[in-house]
C-alpha cells in the first residue's frame, strides 16, 4: 500500500512432487495489490497444490516465495494466516460437530470480527450456535470466506468458491470481492467458470504441466483464448491416433438391443442433474469432465454405492435397484475406483485380490476352489502383472496394482465395466497396456464406461465421449474427432464450435 | 438450497430451545436414569440419608474422575488404556509418600504427583503422535508400565494418607463417613473446569476439531500433534486425581488393583456418557451420571440380595441393555431429526 512497487506475493520456482509425480515443475506469479488475479489451468495443472504451497498444508520442494518483503516458507497453515494469507477451500474447513461460535474460537476471532462480513454476504441473521454440520454446504462457504476476510489478509486465495453457490450468493462475493480490490488488497481466484473470471479478474496466471505458461492482461480476452492458452500450442497439429476405437460407432448405433446400460433421466442431490445415456456391447463409452461436476455421483450411482433421487439405471432391460455394490456386481456393473487403495487388501496376495468376486459364489456353488486357481492364472498371464511380489499386493507397483484392480473382474463376468481415472499417477507403458486391456474387454462383448481426466486419453481408447459440465451433459461426440481442444472448451461449459 | 438460518429472535428462540434439548437429549436422558436408580435404591434400603449418599459419592468420585480422564482423550479422537494404570500408580505413590507427613507438605506431594501424572502422560501421547503407533497399542504398554511401577513403588499393600487428606476426598478422617459435600467438590470442580476448558478455549475446543475432522482442523490452524498431547496430559493428571480418590477411601496404597478393569469402566462410563468413540462429538457434564449408573449397579444388586457371584453377570448384562436401549434412542432421536 505504502509502496507501490512491493507486489503482494511473488513466487519464483515453485517445484513439488509425490514421489516420482511431479505436481509442479516451477511455477513463478507475481499478485499485485489491489489486484484480482486469476490462476487457470486445466485439470492436473497444479493449481490445487500451489494453493495448498501458499496455504501452509504442503510444503514446497523448491523456489521462494515472498509476501510484501517477507521470505515464506509456512509449516503449517496458521503460518499463512499470521503472514496474511487467507484461504477458502474447496471443502469447508470448518469443524462439522462445533457450532459457528466455538468454530471461531478456534481460529481466535470474536463474532463482531467476521458479523460485518457476513451482513455483506446476506447472512447477517447467521445463528452462531448452530453446529456447522446442520448448515447447508453453499451458507458454510460463505462463513468460511466472511471468517477468512476477518483475519484481515493480505492476499485472500478463493480456490471455486462459486461451485456450490446460487447465482445470487455468487453475485454478493463478487462485490465483496471488488470491495477487497478497492482496499487495494488482493485476490487470487480459482475458478471453472471462465465467464466469472473474464468478468471478475484484472489478470490471469495460466499453469500446464506444472508451470506457468503465460500471463495474461484480461482486458479484451474471450474464453476461447483462454481454453488455447490452456492448452497450449503443442497440440494444434495432434490429431487422435488410434485405429482401434474409430470404426466401431457406426456399426453399433444401429441395434438398440445392443444397449446393455442405460441411464434415464438420473438425478442425484443437485450433483446430477437429469443425465441420459446408452452404453452399447462392445462400446468404450468415455466421460470427461472438470473436478467436482458430478462426475463422482454418478459414479457412485451407476456402481450401486448411493441410489438415484430420481430416474432410473436399466441393465440389460432390467431396472437396477441397488441397495448396495453388492446388488450392482450382481446385475453386472463392477468398478473400478480411481483410488487403488479403496479396491484392494493390500497384505494379502495378488491371488487372493483377484480371487475377490468369486467369493460372491460361494453362496450359490459351494464350490469356490474348483476352479479358482486357473481363472486366476489366466488373468495373471492375460494382465502380464510382474508376479515376484506375490505374496503381498502392497510391495506391487502403482500400475500393477492398478491392473489387479481391473483384472480381479476379468475373472468373474459382468456386462459394464466402471472405470474411475484408471490411469491416474501411472507410468506411460502401464497405461498402454491398460488401454489394450479396456480394448479387449469390449471385443469381448462386454462395455466400457471410463472417466478420464487426462483429455489425451480418451481418443487413445474410447469410441464416444461425452463431456460433464454441472451435473448435466453438455457435449457427446465420436472419440476419434475429439481433440483436446473441443473437449476442454466443452468440459468449461462454453459452445463448442461445429467442425 | 437457501442461506436461510434459523433466527435468534422470535419463533427462533422457541427453536433454538427446542434444539439445544435434542443436542443434548442424552445428557438429559443419563441424568434421570441415575435419578431414577437413586429413589429406586432408596425404596430397596432400610434409610437412605447422607451416609448413604456420602457412600455412593466417595466411591463414585473415582469412577468420575476416570471416565472425564477418558473423555478427553477420546474427544480427541484417542483412547487412552493407561488411565486405569495411572489411577493404581497415582494412589501408591501418594500412600508411599504421604505416609506419617503433615497436611500441608501431604498437599504439596499431591501437587507434585499430579504435575508428574501430567508430563509422564503427555509422554505417552507424543510417542503415538511421532511414532505413528495406533493409541490402543501404546496405551497398552502404559498400562503395564504404571501398573508395572506401581508394584516396584510398593511391592504389596501399604503406605498410608494423613487423615486430613483422607478427609478432602470423603469427608471423613477414615474414609468413610456420614458427610457427602466433600466428595461433591472433588467431583463438580474438576468437572466444570474440564468442561469449561472444553467448550469455551481454543486448546479445550481444539480436542473436538481434531477428533471431528482432522483435515478441517488442521485447515483452521489447530496443530493436531499438540492437541493430542495436550488431551494425553490432561488425562493423565484427572487420573491421578481419581488415584487419590481412591487412596483415600482404603488409607493404604494397593499396587495389586486391577488398573485394565478400572480402564474398562472409564470406557464404559463415556460411552454411557454419549462421547462418541470415534471422536468429537459429547460432554463431560453426561460422564458424571453414566459413571455413577455404572458404579451404582452393584450397592443395588446387594441392595437386591442377589449372590455376587451372579451379581457380575447381570452386572454385564445390564450395561449391554442399557447401552442398547440408549443407542435405540440415539438412532431414533436422528432419524427423527
Amino acid at each position: 500500500m505504502e509502496n507501490p512497487h512491493r507486489s503482494t506475493l511473488r513466487t519464483e520456482g515453485i517445484a513439488k512432487s509425490y514421489g516420482p509425480v511431479v505436481a509442479l515443475r516451477s511455477v513463478d506469479i507475481t499478485v499485485e495489490p489491489g489486484e484480482i488475479h486469476a490462476l487457470l489451468g486445466a485439470n492436473g495443472a497444479g493449481k490445487s497444490t500451489f494453493v495448498k504451497i501458499l496455504s501452509g498444508v504442503i510444503r514446497s520442494d523448491a523456489g521462494s516465495a515472498h509476501v510484501g518483503e517477507q521470505s515464506i516458507n509456512f509449516k503449517m497453515p496458521s503460518d499463512a494466516a499470521e503472514a496474511g494469507i487467507a484461504t477458502v477451500y474447496q471443502d469447508p474447513a470448518l469443524i462439522p460437530d462445533l457450532s459457528i461460535d466455538q468454530n471461531l474460537t478456534i481460529s481466535e476471532l470474536r463474532r463482531s470480527d467476521v458479523e460485518p462480513w457476513l451482513e455483506r454476504l446476506d447472512l447477517a441473521d447467521l445463528d452462531f450456535g448452530l453446529l456447522a454440520r446442520d448448515i447447508p454446504l453453499a451458507t458454510l462457504r460463505l462463513i468460511d470466506l466472511a471468517r477468512a476476510l476477518a483475519l484481515d489478509p493480505q492476499l485472500l486465495m478463493l480456490d471455486e468458491i462459486t461451485a456450490a453457490l446460487t447465482p445470487e450468493q455468487a453475485d454478493l462475493v463478487f462485490d465483496v470481492m471488488r470491495q477487497w480490490k478497492a482496499m487495494n488488497r488482493s485476490v487470487l481466484f480459482i475458478s471453472h467458470r471462465l465467464g466469472e473470471v473474464l468478468a471478475l479478474c484484472d489478470v490471469a496466471t495460466i499453469l500446464r504441466n506444472g508451470r506457468d505458461v503465460a500471463h495474461l492482461t484480461l482486458e479484451g480476452v474471450d474464453e476461447a483464448e483462454l481454453v488455447s492458452a490452456m492448452l497450449g500450442e503443442q497440440l494444434a497439429g495432434v490429431a487422435p491416433a488410434s485405429d482401434t476405437a474409430t470404426s466401431e460407432l457406426t456399426s453399433a448405433v444401429s441395434d438398440p438391443s445392443d444397449l446393455v446400460l442405460i441411464a434415464d433421466d438420473l438425478n442425484f442431490r443437485g450433483k446430477v442433474n437429469g443425465i441420459s445415456f446408452g452404453l452399447r456391447r462392445g462400446e468404450v463409452l468415455g466421460l470427461t469432465a472438470l473436478e467436482g461436476q458430478g462426475q463422482d455421483e454418478l459414479f457412485a450411482l451407476l456402481s450401486g454405492d448411493h441410489r438415484p433421487t430420481s430416474g432410473e439405471i436399466i441393465v440389460n432391460n432390467e431396472s437396477l435397484h441397488a441397495r448396495s455394490p453388492y446388488d450392482a456386481i450382481r446385475d453386472g456393473l463392477v468398478f473400478v475406483p480411481a483410488d487403488r487403495e479403496e479396491a484392494l487388501f493390500p497384505q494379502r496376495s495378488i491371488r487372493e485380490n483377484l480371487a475377490l468376486p468369486l467369493y460372491n459364489r460361494i453362496a450359490r456353488w459351494f464350490s469356490l476352489q474348483r476352479d479358482e486357481g486357473t481363472r486366476v492364472e489366466g488373468a495373471v498371464e492375460r494382465l502380464d502383472i510382474d508376479t515376484r511380489a506375490a505374496s503381498q499386493v502392497q510391495r506391487l507397483s502403482g500400475g500393477n496394482r492398478q491392473k489387479v484392480t481391473i483384472g480381479r473382474w476379468l475373472i468373474e463376468d459382468f456386462e459394464v465395466l466402471l472405470c474411475f481415472d484408471p490411469t491416474r499417477g501411472i507410468d506411460i507403458q502401464t497405461k498402454a497396456q491398460i488401454y489394450d486391456l479396456l480394448r479387449e474387454v469390449a471385443a469381448s462383448g462386454a462395455a466400457v464406461l471410463i472417466y478420464s481426466s487426462e483429455l489425451r486419453e480418451i481418443p487413445l481408447v474410447c469410441d464416444r465421449v461425452l463431456v460433464m459440465y454441472d451435473g448435466q451433459i453438455v457435449h457427446e461426440q465420436a472419440a476419434a474427432t475429439a481433440t483436446e481442444e473441443i473437449l476442454l472448451t466443452a468440459a468449461h461449459g462454453l459452445e463448442v464450435a461445429s467442425s | 438450497m437457501t442461506a436461510t438460518t434459523p433466527t435468534t429472535n422470535g419463533a427462533g428462540r422457541q427453536l433454538m430451545w427446542r434444539r439445544r434439548v435434542q443436542r443434548h437429549g442424552w445428557t438429559v436422558g443419563v441424568w434421570v436414569l441415575l435419578v431414577v436408580l437413586v429413589a429406586w435404591y432408596a425404596t430397596l434400603i432400610p434409610r437412605f440419608g447422607s451416609f448413604q449418599a456420602s457412600t455412593i459419592l466417595t466411591g463414585g468420585s473415582a469412577w468420575i474422575l476416570l471416565g472425564i480422564a477418558q473423555a478427553v482423550v477420546v474427544v480427541a479422537g484417542g483412547l487412552d488404556l493407561g488411565v486405569g494404570g495411572m489411577l493404581v500408580l497415582s494412589s501408591v505413590t501418594a500412600a508411599q509418600f504421604m505416609d506419617g507427613q503433615p497436611i500441608e507438605v501431604a498437599i504439596l506431594i499431591g501437587i507434585a504427583i499430579l504435575i508428574g501424572a501430567a508430563v509422564l502422560n503427555g509422554l505417552v501421547g507424543w510417542i503415538i503422535t511421532v511414532s505413528k503407533i495406533p493409541d490402543i497399542v501404546v496405551t497398552l504398554g502404559s498400562l503395564y508400565i504404571y501398573q508395572g511401577l506401581a508394584l516396584m513403588m510398593l511391592p504389596k499393600v501399604g503406605g498410608g494418607t494423613p487423615g486430613a487428606f483422607r478427609w478432602i476426598f470423603t469427608g471423613s478422617e477414615h474414609g468413610v463417613g456420614a458427610n457427602p459435600w466433600p466428595a461433591l467438590v472433588v467431583i463438580i470442580i474438576p468437572v466444570i473446569i474440564v468442561a469449561w476448558w472444553m467448550g469455551r478455549t481454543k486448546s479445550g475446543l481444539s480436542l473436538y476439531a481434531v477428533g471431528s475432522d482432522a483435515t478441517a482442523a488442521f485447515l483452521s490452524g489447530v496443530r493436531d500433534a499438540r492437541t493430542k498431547i495436550i488431551s494425553f496430559a490432561v488425562a493423565g493428571a484427572v487420573a491421578a486425581l481419581a488415584g487419590f480418590s481412591s487412596v483415600s477411601i482404603s488409607g493404604v496404597g494397593n499396587p495389586t488393583t486391577d488398573g485394565g478393569v478400572l480402564t474398562l469402566n472409564s470406557v464404559a462410563a463415556i460411552v454411557l456418557g454419549g462421547i462418541a468413540l470415534t471422536g468429537g462429538v459429547g460432554s463431560v457434564i453426561a460422564v458424571v451420571p453414566a459413571a455413577l449408573i455404572l458404579f451404582f449397579f452393584n450397592p443395588i444388586l446387594s441392595a437386591l440380595g442377589v449372590d455376587p457371584n451372579r451379581a457380575q453377570v447381570i452386572q454385564g448384562i445390564l450395561i449391554v441393555f442399557v447401552m442398547m436401549v440408549a443407542g435405540l434412542l440415539e438412532w431414533r432421536r436422528i432419524r427423527r431429526s
